[in-house]
């Protein structure tokens, strides 16, 4: 069962995606947020009714402790204040669902999980900020509490239809890991409906995301 | 003759080029967006409005806020709607205007 179990979560893991792109499409839109950081790899498929809230399923693995969680997400848009040369968000991201672990003493347990999270995000044409935490419950498995926060600039400004470019810098706070605080330089690059990341941290770890709307 | 013909011809451009530009002006609907700062974003205003059947057409213009929606010959829609959709699509209206 454990290597179903894993086989199956890989199989829906190819690259993976940082948390930051915003959990929504278009009302009646799917969007795939794959994720990688130097924490955990996730898969986030959602489809969006709204443009104020998506419901999905979420993947993530854990890389220190070797365990996933497989859920049911729901994303809702609390606040938008849309003003005549910015944007500003603030999203809550929760998901409910099951932890499995290949740990040590608890190599296959299987323990409910749930994780929330609060996401707010401000940007113009040229700069973008963001603030976005992460509680994770899964029973003997795995709690933890973590937060990331990032800023960019576009370097130039594209049209409508442009390849669009951001230099972003993102540091992480995670108190399980040893050194608490993680920077990592990172590109954002977006198309039409296809927004890619890539980056590399401090330490070394390998940061590339890719969303897609659709 | 010929400078008559010539007079006679560049009238009739002169004054036919507003009515062919008011015929193709008749079909577009500019709105004024609020919070259209985003090209990935602002997808939602191409798949909300873009597959209305009465829509040919729409050009977001990023730096000025501006949705240029191009319609079908023949085709309307009206301010309440176009606010609806725009609105669906997570943005907010300031200004509606028929024509170019």
């Amino acid at each position: 069962m454990k290597l179903q179990f894993t086989i199956g979560l890989l199989a829906l893991m190819t690259l993976a995606a940082d948390a930051f792109a915003r959990p929504i499409s278009y009302p009646g839109g799917w969007m795939m947020m794959q994720m990688n950081d130097s924490n955990m790899h996730s898969l986030e498929i959602d489809y969006s009714p709204t443009a104020n809230y998506s419901v999905g399923y979420v993947a993530e693995y854990w890389r220190e402790n070797d365990w996933q969680l497989h859920a049911v997400s729901l994303n809702n848009l609390i606040k938008r204040w849309n003003l005549p040369k910015s944007q500003a968000n603030i999203y809550l991201k929760s998901a409910a669902g099951v932890a499995y672990s290949d740990f040590g003493e608890l190599d296959g347990k299987i323990e409910p999980a749930a994780f929330t999270g609060i996401s707010a995000d401000w940007e113009d044409r040229q700069f973008f900020t963001m603030y976005e935490n992460h509680l994770v419950y899964a029973g003997d498995i795995n709690k933890s509490f973590m937060q990331k926060a990032r800023v960019g600039i576009a370097p130039y400004i594209g049209d409508y239809g442009d390849l669009h470019t951001w230099l972003m810098l993102q540091v992480e706070h995670n108190p399980k890991k040893a050194d608490h605080f993680t920077v990592t330089p990172l590109v954002r690059l977006f198309k039409g409906e296809t927004l890619v990341e890539a980056g590399v941290s401090e330490d070394g770890d390998v940061l590339f995301n890719f969303t897609m709307i659709f | 003759m010929k400078t008559l013909a010539t007079i006679l011809t560049v009238t009739v451009m002169f004054i036919s080029t507003p009515i062919f530009a008011a015929e193709e002006c008749k079909d577009t609907v500019n709105v004024k967006v609020s919070g259209l700062v985003c090209d990935f974003c602002a997808r939602a205003l191409e798949k909300v409005i873009g597959g209305r059947e009465e829509v040919s057409g729409i050009k977001v213009d990023l730096d000025n806020g501006d949705v240029r929606i191009n319609l079908k010959p023949g085709k309307t829609l009206d301010d309440e709607t176009v606010k609806k959709l725009v609105t669906d699509s997570g943005y907010n209206v300031t200004a509606i205007n028929k024509g170019c």
